[in-house]
């Protein structure tokens, strides 16, 4: 799945990668791979950046962790982020209800008998 | 996060490094902006290294497999560009804010222990000063007031409100140029008034106050023309 595809709801997904705790770059990259079955797999150029904008907007919290040979910026959601994400899933619901509605297949016409 | 990006790369590897040199170089903004986003990309190569060899890779083939997961340089960077771009505005704008009341601090200083005026009498009302240097201090409500509100949109624009509003780097990158180049010409207009002070009434100046005043002034509008400059150039690689 492209990134353009996902465009407008890629804060509401990181968020939500987020949520169970802290978490690092690759490992946000590697979550939303393995708890979208594969399907969503977005571009280092995409995630990175995307993090870092959800830090200027106070939605999570970023520092540096880990001592000795290797350090990671780690990620987590602050209470704002908390609750933009309840915003996101409120939000998602009433899109993809109403976009499934609309992509059913039509009831076929009614015919007139005579 | 500079002094990270000091420390010599843990384990990278030539491949790597090489690898973030080259974004590295596609990267625009100054070196703090760049530093920052290298050294969390390299633990997160380190990271994706390890896992491939976990998944059974030799090391030089996990390592070629985690850059190859990370993309192209090129579009990397160019991921980060709107980004940077807003980080880039946002500082100057902080900074600009920070450094103004300082420097007109400094200014009024030199200005009472110079004796030019009076504490209760906005300076343009001073009576010890000629009539054209009054009118030019009224000018400086000008530069001062586009440095303020251009450094507020800046901020505004970049900061907890992009919650709720479209995200505008480009308009932030103007706007961090915007007040860089209101802040020199606020700089150039009262170090010309200093300039015509000392014409007029050479030794009046208190020197101690003044050669600060002056300093802060040079050293400020040196600053500030080379961060509108910077934002100028990030906004057009946004194009």
């Amino acid at each position: 799945m492209r990134a353009e595809t996902l465009k407008g709801h890629l804060d509401g997904i990181l968020l939500a990668v987020l949520e169970p705790g802290p978490s690092h770059g690759y490992a946000i990259m590697e979550a939303l791979r393995v708890r979208s079955g594969g399907a969503v797999d977005l571009p280092t150029g995409t995630v990175y950046p995307a993090l870092h904008r959800l830090e200027r907007a106070g939605l999570v919290r970023a520092s540096w962790s880990g001592s000795g040979g290797r350090r990671r910026r780690v990620y987590e959601l602050t209470p704002a982020g908390r609750h933009a994400l309840d915003g996101e899933r409120s939000t998602w619901r009433d899109f993809s209800a109403a976009v499934t509605a609309l992509l059913q297949p039509a009831p076929p016409p009614a015919v007139n008998p005579s | 996060m500079t002094g990270l990006s000091r420390r010599p790369p843990p384990d990278g590897g030539a491949a790597v490094e090489g690898y973030l040199a080259a974004i590295s170089a596609r990267l625009p903004g100054p070196a703090w902006a760049r530093s920052g986003i290298t050294a969390e990309l390299r633990s997160g190569l380190l990271d994706a290294t390890d896992a491939h060899r976990a998944a059974g890779l030799p090391p030089a083939e996990a390592t070629a497999a985690a850059i190859g997961e990370f993309g192209d340089p090129a579009l990397v960077a160019d991921g980060f560009t709107a980004e940077i771009a807003a980080r880039l505005a946002r500082r100057v704008a902080v900074i600009l804010l920070v450094t103004g009341p300082l420097v007109g601090a400094l200014w009024l200083s030199t200005a009472f222990t110079s004796h030019l005026g009076i504490h209760h009498v906005p300076p343009w009302e001073w009576q010890n000063l000629s009539g054209a240097v009054r009118a030019a201090i009224r000018l400086l409500v000008v530069p001062v007031g586009v440095t303020v509100w251009a450094a507020l949109f800046g901020i505004a624009s970049t900061g907890r409100l992009t919650r709720w509003l479209p995200a505008a780097p480009r308009r932030a990158a103007t706007a961090g140029a915007v007040a860089g180049f209101a802040a020199v010409g606020a700089d150039a207009l009262g170090l010309t008034l200093f300039a015509a002070q000392l014409v007029a009434g050479p030794g009046a100046l208190a020197p101690i106050p003044a050669a600060a005043a002056a300093t802060a002034s040079i050293v400020r509008l040196i600053l500030a023309r080379r961060a509108a400059h910077r934002c100028l150039v990030i906004r057009a690689s946004l194009a």
